[in-house]
């Protein structure tokens, strides 16, 4: 019975989450033109208008009144649809849509299967849908991925707009709905996101909104915005929306200029970088909450800075970086360091907090494997290079390299988050043993000290520990790199 | 009635009787073995044996509890317990201290509350095999030296005192777990590792140390 609910409930989720995002104006890109038709959202399922798309396509069609049937046909084939069901004919070979065909007020509706299994069949041109989004893209369209990250940088909001082709932005302020639109000169363009789950003094939503078919992204900010500022780099690929807060003095806000020498920099040597996958582990979560404190838990705050160090590194490394987990799920240490060894990544840092039994304490630790652990326990003719290895061995490996990264770690916290003790540590991990690259462990504060975990949860200090985080990553990309060469 | 079918009923009669007393005695086994089913919170528990006899010598032992101040992690209170013939008994003695927690208030309780010692026994190889009730895993805090903290003074506290005792392996709820509070691997028996401890390692101590200076906190 419980299970049932839940399903229900996960089907509803889905499903609700998917008429959202298709709700009002559905835009169809073809190769050199584009149609936005009206989406209705019935019984959870988006329908499509047909009669309008195949009018577009210069289909030739029979609505057929008495039957209930619509015939299409193109050059030698011929599609029948008929109303309120889910069976449709093409040269008569039947298809199955998981959902009916609709008429209403002399409009036929179709789901969005209609086109890609039905249409697509039909006349050739394959029409390419992806679920939770409101576009469709048509034969051979080319949509460039769009990639927005949104961070607090201390007084300043930046959106980061990246963009695979150039483009031109611009910026319009609406101040009286405090909303700013960057309109794309680029038709159709596929975003990696609709929508980011950023929010902060400044920003309340950021989203990606083309159902009039023209690409825009709207910025819903507050009224403490006093000024936004738009600057590109890489040739018009890279953007930087600057939020700056009232009262705040311009010169004081980091020059965008300065990101984009050091973005350009590091695009240069990407192609040459050791460190191109890095894999974090927000500790913990679902109904595994890790320590826990009035004011946060431990799952809460590694899902926050794991998400904070994954548009740190993204932007200053331009490496391809992973969350083990990306929501508030539970999972089993063995799948955390899988999604690292699956994927390759040559960095693995799991986060963690503290929690010491005294109150007092603020302390903060870098983790690595414990050295020779479980080497005892190998049968006793196990050759170091044989290929198959026990797989809580699986650190043997990439050790010393993990312990390289944590001495980095190390020394760029405790330079930047002063007045607090950062120590190395060995200790027997479940989540290091089986990674087979260079890992470590984070375990930051003392959630039983009310205070630390004030400083904790404040999001500019979050931004400082994120950030010193990422530029140790980013050294010890390069004395890996130097070191290799 | 003809013979033959009186014969056939007094066997029929007799072979009932049987199969009945039988189905009864059956009954009664389920219902025994029902009601004395071992379960976590109503385990199997022997007549009560005492863990040392009265004319055991005292044995005067370091019991390893996390300080309140200072760069170890872990340091000593020295308590007194009876040397008695049976090293799983004077093993049980130290956990019974490490379960009480420290005299000092210098020191804290390693062990999270409630938790209970459910057995413990010594394998030929050494290995100390230790049963805790699930309140360890389920009441503790958190946090990767926490958890060391509590893994560790179990381990050392045993190794230390007790050179029958080369490895610790920690069951919880009579089942092997991967790990305590979600950090430690508990799949391999630990060794004594007094890095992250202010004690010197035992004369006759033979357990492999590592020693890495690198590493101490």
């Amino acid at each position: 019975m419980v299970l049932l609910m839940a399903a229900l409930g996960a089907a509803l989720f889905i499903f609700g989450g998917a008429s959202r995002a298709a709700d009002g104006n559905f835009p169809i890109y073809f190769e050199a033109s584009k149609l936005v038709v009206k989406a209705e959202t019935l019984n959870r399922t988006v329908y499509l208008p047909v009669r309008e798309i195949i009018e577009f396509m210069g289909l030739p069609y029979t609505d057929s009144l008495a039957l209930e049937t619509l015939t299409i046909r193109s050059g030698n084939s011929r599609l029948v649809v008929t109303k309120n069901s889910g069976l449709i004919s093409l040269n008569d070979q039947i298809i199955f849509l998981p959902s009916p065909i609709l008429r209403q007020n002399d409009r036929w509706l179709a789901p969005l299967d209609f086109l890609t299994q039905g249409l697509t069949r039909m006349t050739g041109t394959a029409f390419r849908y992806r679920s939770g989004t409101s576009r469709i893209f048509a034969g051979a369209v080319q949509a460039p991925e769009l990639v927005m990250i949104a961070q607090s940088l201390g007084p300043i909001t930046r959106l980061t707009i990246r963009c695979a082709v150039a483009v031109e932005v611009k910026l319009q302020r609406d101040d009286q709905n405090s909303r700013a639109i960057l309109a794309l000169d680029h038709a159709p363009l596929d975003p990696l996101r609709e929508r980011l789950d950023h929010k902060d003094r400044l920003v309340r939503s950021i989203s990606f909104d083309d159902a009039d078919g023209s690409p825009k992204i709207v910025i819903d900010h507050t009224n403490q915005v006093a000024d936004i500022r738009l600057s590109s780099t890489d040739g018009n690929r890279i953007f930087f929306v600057d939020l700056l807060r009232k009262g705040e003095t311009i010169p004081e806000a980091p020059a965008p200029a300065e990101t984009p020498t050091t973005s350009s920099k590091v695009d240069s040597t990407q192609t040459a970088r050791k460190v191109r996958v890095i894999v974090i582990d927000p500790g913990h979560g679902g109904m595994d909450t890790g320590a826990k404190n009035a004011m946060v838990l431990e799952k809460d705050l590694t899902l926050s800075l794991a998400r904070k160090l994954r548009s740190a590194l993204q932007i200053r490394l331009g490496a391809t970086v992973l969350l083990t987990r990306d929501s508030d799920v539970a999972m089993d240490n063995e799948a955390r360091s899988a999604v690292a060894n699956n994927n390759q990544a040559n960095l693995f840092v799991s986060l963690h907090a503290g929690y010491s039994a005294n109150k007092f304490d603020s302390s903060s630790s870098v983790y690595v494997m414990k050295e020779n652990f479980g080497e005892g326990f190998a049968p006793a003719t196990v050759s170091p290079d044989r290929l198959f290895l026990p797989w809580y061995l699986g650190y043997r490996l990439h050790r010393p390299a993990g312990a390289r990264a944590a001495k980095i770690l190390q020394d760029g916290l405790s330079k930047s988050i002063s007045g607090s003790h950062f120590a190395i540590r060995t200790a027997p991990l479940a989540v290091l043993s089986s990674a087979s690259m260079p890992s470590l462990l984070l375990e930051v504060g003392n959630l039983n000290n009310s205070e630390n975990a004030a400083t904790l949860i404040d999001f500019e200090f979050q931004n400082r520990l994120v950030g010193a985080i990422a530029d140790a990553i980013r050294i010890f990309s390069e004395t890996e790199q130097a070191s290799t060469n | 009635m003809p013979r033959h079918i009186k014969i056939g009923l007094v066997v029929l009669v007799i072979g009932f009787g049987v199969s009945f007393g039988f189905f009864v005695d059956v009954v009664g086994r389920v219902r025994s073995m029902v009601n004395q089913r071992e379960t976590e919170e109503n385990p199997f528990t022997p007549p009560a044996q005492p863990l040392y006899e009265p004319t055991d010598p005292p044995l005067s032992v370091k019991i390893f509890f996390p300080a309140a101040s200072g760069d170890a992690l872990l340091t000593t209170e020295e308590q007194t317990i009876f040397k008695s013939t049976d090293v799983a008994n004077r093993a049980k003695q130290i956990l019974q201290k490490l379960l009480e927690g420290p005299h000092s208030g210098k020191l804290y309780p390693s062990l999270p509350d409630a938790t209970k010692l459910q057995d413990l026994f010594v394998s030929e190889h050494e290995i100390a095999f230790i049963d805790f009730s699930s309140t360890i895993s389920v009441n503790h805090q958190g946090g990767v030296l926490n958890e060391m903290a509590t893994i560790y003074s179990i381990v050392d506290s045993l190794t230390y005192n007790l050179p029958e005792i080369k490895q610790v392996k920690i069951l919880i709820g009579g089942t092997e777990k991967e790990t305590l509070a979600g950090h430690c691997l508990l799949l391999l028996p630990f060794e004594m590792d007094l890095t992250m401890t202010d004690v010197m390692p035992p004369e006759e101590g033979t357990a492999a140390l590592s020693a890495q200076p690198s590493t101490k906190p």
